[in-house]
């Protein structure tokens, strides 16, 4: 019986108990990951713009790069936080002598990151809200050279209300959907390198709840 | 006693012959053709137009037009009811030389109303008959013009306001010395006293003078000018009232846009004038609580005319406040400075808001965390049912 899809988002122990029977196979998950990239690159450039507007004044020009190397980036970055994030779930699993290969580790992470397809749009949603409420402050030529007065001017940015209020309404969003990911995850690691329910937790949570831990400090010290 | 009265009658009768006998001694026919050939030359009086009552002279020439025989004048005299002679008449002995001229000057006030007169001139010659000439005065009551050519509708307190006047000399002779003195209580006038000198006929010159009232009152204006040697005084008053005056000029900002910089904030924004006068030397900064920063502590727009706008750009830091004052200031053609404040809101972000980060992060501290709790709590209960 050939697993259902909508299986990864449900019931996501079945989906993978019925996968550990086929061959390893990415192209479905580098599909999920290109779509999470390409959201991912439009976010970027919705993000990127404020940055890109504010070096704009102190350097006209510079906007077009600042975009371009933010889509990107943002494109780029979720390939590698994929090989990354299954990279740190199958070293912790490493120590409770997990077993399986780290390609089907990859694989099955990679199917995990369908919940992140939604939380970016959503954010895009927000982000499409609440950035152009976000006032830029203005630099010069004289601000590029200054480090203070440069990280004043980003911290002008970052404490605009607008600003904040989408950073950490984005924030909550991303713990949302990240903890529905883990949620795959867990059964995702569980079959993959065939530990138990319990074992499977703590290697995701660990790692997970860190990333928390640093948003949500992040969110702090701004 | 018959014998005297004889003899005195006789002594009588003797002088009588003695002196017409030299009286008509020198009574010549040549001396008569000579002396017709004396004529008045000219006539000058000053002023040349009288007020009634003046007083003037009249100089009277007289030339021989002889070529080779001078004449002998001894008595000389002007006359008329209306045109009063107050200086003697000439009584002495004189000649005139051939081709010469010589003047008869009279004082003379010119008692009658206004209208125009022939006064007598009279010269008798010694060998011959007496020269008679008759020349016009005139005696003119109209006074110099002066009129008010344009001031504010209103005047505002210890504001410098120019009002604009004119003397015109619609009499036919020269005026002179005309001098206009501005009085009045708390008018402040500058300059109070204005010399314009002389003024010809038909001919008229601008005076303008400022006045700064410190309160509504009336400015006196007193013109005194001289016909000749006699001063005269015409005077006018001008009401000094307060109000707003329609065509003043009225700078109004607009298309205001702050952005916040990295340390200050920066206003763009329009000043359009919107009165009937220009706006001299507008200037735009902001005022406390801000801090004007360079580069544009205080932005000068320049003068702007009826309809005519400018842009302005001004830089300030302000901490812990909503809003600031910019202000406004302009000058009007006196040099009085305007001022108008408008409170323009400030964006709640840049130095004024950085400490208002920390508070907002409680509600997503605590919706993470019971995110998190609830996903973690979850799961522990799951895997307790597992076990069992």
């Amino acid at each position: 019986m050939k697993p259902k899809f909508l299986d990864i988002l449900v019931n996501p122990n079945a989906f993978f108990k019925e996968a550990m029977q086929e061959n390893i196979n990415l192209k479905i998950p580098a599909l999920i990951i290109l779509v999470a990239a390409v959201i991912g690159a439009v976010y970027g450039y919705v993000y990127g713009g404020l940055t890109a507007e504010l070096m704009s004044t102190g350097m006209p020009g510079l906007e077009t790069v600042i975009l371009a190397f933010a889509v990107i980036a943002a494109f780029v970055s979720v390939f590698i936080f994929w090989v990354i994030w299954t990279a740190v779930i199958f070293l912790f699993s490493a120590v409770f002598k997990g077993k399986g290969t780290f390609k089907r580790t990859l694989e099955f992470v990679g199917y995990g990151y369908i919940p992140q397809i939604f939380g970016s749009l959503i954010a895009i949603i927000i982000a499409l809200e609440y950035i152009p409420r976000v006032v830029i402050p203005h630099i010069t030529q004289a601000t590029l050279q200054d480090p203070q007065l440069m990280q004043d001017a980003i911290k002008s940015l970052t404490h605009d209300p607008a600003m904040l209020e989408f950073t950490q309404i984005s924030a909550i969003v991303t713990i949302v959907f990240l903890l529905w990911s883990a949620n795959i995850w867990i059964f995702a690691i569980r079959h993959s390198r065939e530990l138990s329910v319990r074992d499977a937790v703590i290697c995701v949570m660990v790692p997970v709840i860190a990333f928390i831990i640093y948003l949500v400090y992040n969110l702090t010290v701004m | 006693m018959k014998k005297s009265i004889i003899i005195s009658l006789f002594s009588f009768l003797l002088l009588i012959v003695t002196l017409t006998t030299t009286a008509t001694a020198y009574s010549t026919p040549d001396s008569i053709v000579a002396a017709g050939k004396v004529y008045v030359s000219g006539i000058t009086y000053d002023p040349a137009v009288f007020f009634p009552g003046d007083t003037g002279t009249v100089t009277i020439q007289v030339t021989n037009g002889n070529n080779n025989s001078g004449v002998v004048v001894n008595h000389a005299t002007l006359s008329d009811k209306n045109i009063r002679v107050t200086s003697s008449p000439y009584d002495s002995s004189s000649t005139i030389g051939p081709g010469q001229t010589r003047d008869f000057t009279f004082s003379i006030i010119a008692d009658g109303f206004v209208g125009t007169y022939y006064p007598v001139f009279s010269l008798s010659f010694r060998d011959a008959d007496s020269l008679f000439d008759r020349e016009m005065v005139q005696i003119d009551d109209t006074p110099i013009e002066f009129t008010v050519v344009d001031k504010p509708d209103a005047f505002a307190q210890g504001k410098k306001k120019t009002i604009y006047m004119q003397v015109a000399n619609p009499r036919k002779n020269t005026i002179r010395n005309v001098i206009l003195d501005v009085s009045g209580t708390e008018v402040n006038p500058s300059p109070s006293r204005i010399f314009v000198g002389d003024l010809d006929p038909g001919m008229k010159t601008p005076v303008n003078f400022t006045v700064s009232p410190d309160t509504e009152t009336t400015a006196n204006l007193t013109v005194t000018y001289s016909n000749g040697d006699n001063p005269h005084v015409i005077t006018t008053s001008i009401l000094l009232n307060f109000g707003a005056d329609k065509k003043e000029a009225n700078p109004v900002v607009s298309n205001i846009q702050v952005k916040p910089d990295v340390g200050f904030f920066h206003i763009t924004g329009d000043v359009n004038n919107a009165g009937l006068e220009t706006a001299n030397t507008v200037m735009v900064t902001a005022l406390s609580p801000a801090v004007p920063q360079d580069p544009y502590k205080c932005y000068v727009v320049g003068a702007l005319k009826p309809d005519d706008f400018g842009s302005f750009e001004v830089t300030f830091a302000a901490a812990n406040t909503t809003s600031v004052p910019l202000q406004l200031s302009y000058k009007d053609a006196d040099g009085n400075v305007y001022n108008s404040v408008q409170d323009v809101a400030l964006p709640k972000s840049g130095m004024s808001s950085q400490t208002s980060g920390g508070s907002n992060l409680i509600p997503v501290l605590a919706i993470a965390g019971i995110i998190v709790a609830v996903f973690v709590g979850g799961w522990i209960v799951y895997l307790r049912r597992a076990k069992k």
